[in-house]
């Protein structure tokens, strides 16, 4: 390496700068979290509690209970019926090439670059429509087509590293598009639904808007919907809200922290 | 799959049979849930439809007309542009610096990747509960750092000044974002074949000439990477701004999406809020397509 050793001493302090200002809002908030109402008036933010508790953090679970436990439902169903169309889909496009199929994988992946803003209206009056208006399954279904483009494009985008040869043997001896895909698609697609799901999780659990606007009722409302709830119901208790951001960060931190590599495959980078 | 031989159908049909319905269903719920509803909301918005009334005519581009002519539009057009001219551009160079300086065969890069991308594992909903707490004006993080850092004449009311709300705004969601343009920069300078480096290398180029020559021509794709997934995302951003501070104080936070927002489910004029929409689509798609089209032209 040319680089001379007073600049490694820079290099690592602006590393270890960076890492202190990314990790400043997660340290206040953890900090907070773990004081009385007290202690947080009394303290500074990024003090260290004298007198640790963890009841900021229980009651905060106990208001948003019921929707972590929707948030669940919702990412369940939605990541598995998501990958599972997109592993179809994926294949389709990536080794059953028609002509036609490319202009059609483009759209698809248009999709993914168009605002919600554009689905919140129509979706509302065919949710109307069929009377689930307010309810959560009206955002079960959301989430089940939502999700579809991306696990497409990642799911075509890890086949198309498959050789086609593996492919073209076994049509030799006469296996048919399905078959394929079972014997030999379906056995290397371990990876490829690990990073597709690990993403469908992650975007749902952290969705907000459609929650906003199709849920009412706290047994219907999604984690997000009742955090932003709890904000705006407990403006000055800052370790119940520190206490609630905590529960909702948790999974995701948990997947970027210990499966980061995968899920970063999916945002486009190896 | 008795009932198809039946017919007598030889094999290679019956296979595109199949697979047209197994690719149909997902590919017509897609279509319909992306394009049905971008046209449903463009025909919306050339109607005079208010809330759950069920009576609405056409009244053609009225909408837009109308949208010309509201100042919370310009409003929200001219934060929209300030977050987009400030944001994308910080969160790229941002990116870059931080992926430049992992390139140098940093010890225990790993743990710093991690750690820059944390914030982006977080809900929009978090993000803004953990900022609307760092820029608390009395007892907030930043507030209460300066004043022990002696620098107590720095002190603001941060997101509560109308004067600095989008900045701060800004601020928040570069940190939120810095992590992931770290790397797809990254993932950028590590695919350039070492040989070139190396070359370099030989003939003696200096770690600046280095990065210059030879490296940042060859981020090309990186740069249009981060630039359509930073601008997509400034023109549809809704969610922290609205957990924030729902695009106050007053109107000084307003953007696209949160007006959009307002417009329709605060005051329940549907038909102006898709014509927001569709602004906000056409916006995006002028951005994306051409994108698209280069990148799958080839195939």
């Amino acid at each position: 390496m040319r680089i001379s050793k007073p600049s490694r001493v820079m290099l690592y302090s602006l590393l270890v700068l960076f890492a202190c200002l990314t990790l400043l809002p997660f340290w206040s908030c953890v900090v907070t979290a773990l004081k009385t109402s007290k202690e947080v008036v009394l303290t500074t933010p990024v003090t260290p509690p004298l007198h640790p508790t963890l009841a900021p953090l229980m009651e905060s679970l106990s208001y948003l209970r019921r929707p972590l436990l929707n948030s669940l439902v919702l990412v369940g169903s939605g990541t598995v019926v998501s990958c599972f169309f997109g592993s179809i889909l994926g294949y389709v496009f990536s080794k059953r090439k028609v002509r036609g199929s490319t202009l059609l994988f483009v759209l698809v992946i248009l999709g993914l670059y168009i605002p919600p803003q554009v689905q919140l209206i129509p979706m509302v009056r065919v949710i109307s429509k069929i009377g689930l208006h307010g309810d959560l399954g009206a955002l079960v279904l959301l989430y089940m087509v939502f999700g579809i483009p991306m696990c497409t494009f990642i799911f075509k985008t890890l086949y198309d590293e498959i050789p086609d040869s593996f492919i073209r043997a076994a049509k030799v001896d006469g296996a048919g598009t399905w078959t394929i895909y079972r014997r030999i698609i379906l056995p290397l697609s371990v990876i490829p639904f690990v990073v597709a799901a690990l993403l469908q999780v992650t975007i749902i659990w952290n969705d907000f808007i459609w929650g906003l606007v199709l849920t009412t009722g706290i047994r219907n409302l999604p984690v997000t919907v009742a955090m932003a709830n709890l904000k705006g119901s407990f403006v000055a208790e800052w370790n119940l809200q520190m206490g609630g951001a905590l529960w909702i960060a948790l999974p995701t931190l948990i997947i970027f922290v210990f499966l980061g590599k995968y899920i970063m495959r999916g945002y486009g980078a190896k | 799959m008795k009932p198809l031989k039946a017919v007598g159908l030889n094999p290679k049909t019956k296979e595109k049979i199949i697979t047209t319905l197994i690719v149909l269903p997902p590919l017509m719920s897609i279509f319909f849930f992306f394009y049905g509803f971008s046209g449903w909301n463009f025909f919306i918005s050339l109607t005079d439809w208010e809330g759950f009334l069920p009576t609405q005519n056409l009244v053609g581009f009225k909408n837009y007309l109308a949208l010309f002519h509201d100042s919370l539009f310009w409003t929200s057009l001219q934060n929209n542009l300030l977050l987009i001219l400030i944001f994308v551009p910080g969160v790229i160079l941002i990116g870059l610096i931080l992926a430049v300086l992992l390139d140098q065969k940093v010890r225990g890069e790993a743990l710093f990747r991690t750690i820059y991308l944390l914030p982006f594992a977080l809900s929009f909903v978090v993000t803004a509960a953990l900022w609307a707490w760092m820029y608390s004006p009395r007892v907030g993080t930043i507030n209460v750092l300066l004043e022990q850092l002696g620098l107590g004449f720095l002190k603001s009311g941060w997101i509560t000044d109308p004067s600095i709300v989008m900045y701060c705004i800004i601020a928040a969601l570069i940190w939120q974002f810095a992590g992931y343009s770290t790397i797809i920069f990254l993932a950028g300078i590590r695919s350039i074949p070492g040989s070139q480096i190396a070359a370099a290398k030989v003939d003696g180029a200096s770690t600046f000439t280095l990065y210059t020559r030879i490296v940042l021509p060859q981020l090309k794709a990186s740069f249009v990477t981060a630039f359509i997934i930073f601008m997509c995302f400034a023109l549809k951003a809704f969610d922290f701004i609205w957990v924030l501070n729902r695009g106050g104080p007053g109107y000084s936070s307003h953007i696209l999406g949160v007006s959009m927002y307002k417009e329709t489910f605060g005051f329940d004029k549907f038909a102006y809020g898709a014509a927001y929409a569709t602004i906000i689509l056409v916006l995006s798609l002028v951005i994306v397509v051409p994108f698209l089209c280069r990148v799958y032209r080839r195939e």
